[in-house]
């Protein structure tokens, strides 16, 4: 099956600024299968999601390793949230967009 | 307006400017038990880490950020002794000095809305998924942060 993957801010900017990544995966497959998929296509951005740097979302729902993937699915890399105010010593960390 | 369209005004993304005496009318408007009404706005500011800023960009994930953004609302509404909570983010290119957020929070009692409010702006940079990206000479960057 095939599954599409939205990508939101710095992860666009590391995956040639697409909006969407496209994984091919067998029927049946798990979260972890998806990461290692995405490992083996960009291992910086695989090494992240296995730091749980990034984050996956499937329809809207943070995923574990174990949750199993449909092609209907909505699913989406999520990297560190940034929303609403900042006080002084939080950032961790800029990607150049 | 019909209840659910009022209780949709209360949770919003969107990418034009908001009057934030709309706003907190909005919320004092929901009952007149509220004696207290506590606002945090977040605004765009020229400086960060050092570096000039000159504007910002925000994207956000289209219907988790708004999912996230109500389960904040219900929480606060569960959780503290509040009568009405406020919450909505701007999206898109927002200019030094605009309103980026604003959370307000109407309670019988000011400690309650006080407490309510800085749990929700706490809370909200915590699990929405919203990024922001700033302008600066050295170039546009997106930015990571960690409560």
């Amino acid at each position: 099956m095939t599954v599409t993957v939205k990508l939101f801010g710095m992860l666009k900017t590391q995956l040639h600024h697409e909006s969407e990544l496209t994984v091919r995966l067998d029927q049946g497959c798990k979260v972890d299968d998806l990461i290692a998929a995405i490992q083996s296509m960009n291992p910086d951005v695989g090494d992240l999601l296995l730091k749980r740097k990034i984050l996956v979302s499937v329809n809207h729902h943070i995923a574990h390793g174990e949750t199993e993937l449909t092609s209907a699915d909505e699913i989406a890399l999520l990297p560190p949230f940034s929303g609403g105010s900042c006080t002084s010593g939080e950032r961790t960390s800029y990607v150049y967009r | 307006m019909s209840t659910v369209d009022a209780e949709a005004m209360l949770v919003r993304v969107q990418r034009e400017n908001f009057s934030i005496d709309e706003e907190i009318n909005r919320v004092r408007n929901r009952s007149t038990r509220i004696g207290g009404i506590a606002t945090f706005l977040g605004t765009a500011r020229d400086r960060s880490e050092d570096r000039d800023v000159s504007r910002m960009t925000f994207e956000y994930y289209e219907g988790m950020a708004q999912k996230k953004l109500r389960e904040i609302r219900d929480r606060a509404l569960q959780d503290f002794d509040v009568i009405e909570v406020l919450v909505l983010h701007r999206y898109g290119e927002i200019d030094i000095g605009e309103n980026i957020v604003l959370i307000v929070v109407g309670a019988m009692h000011r400690a309650d809305a006080f407490k309510a409010c800085k749990w929700c702006i706490d809370e909200l940079k915590q699990i929405t998924p919203i990024w922001k990206c700033e302008h600066t000479p050295d170039g546009q960057m997106w930015v990571e942060q960690h409560p």
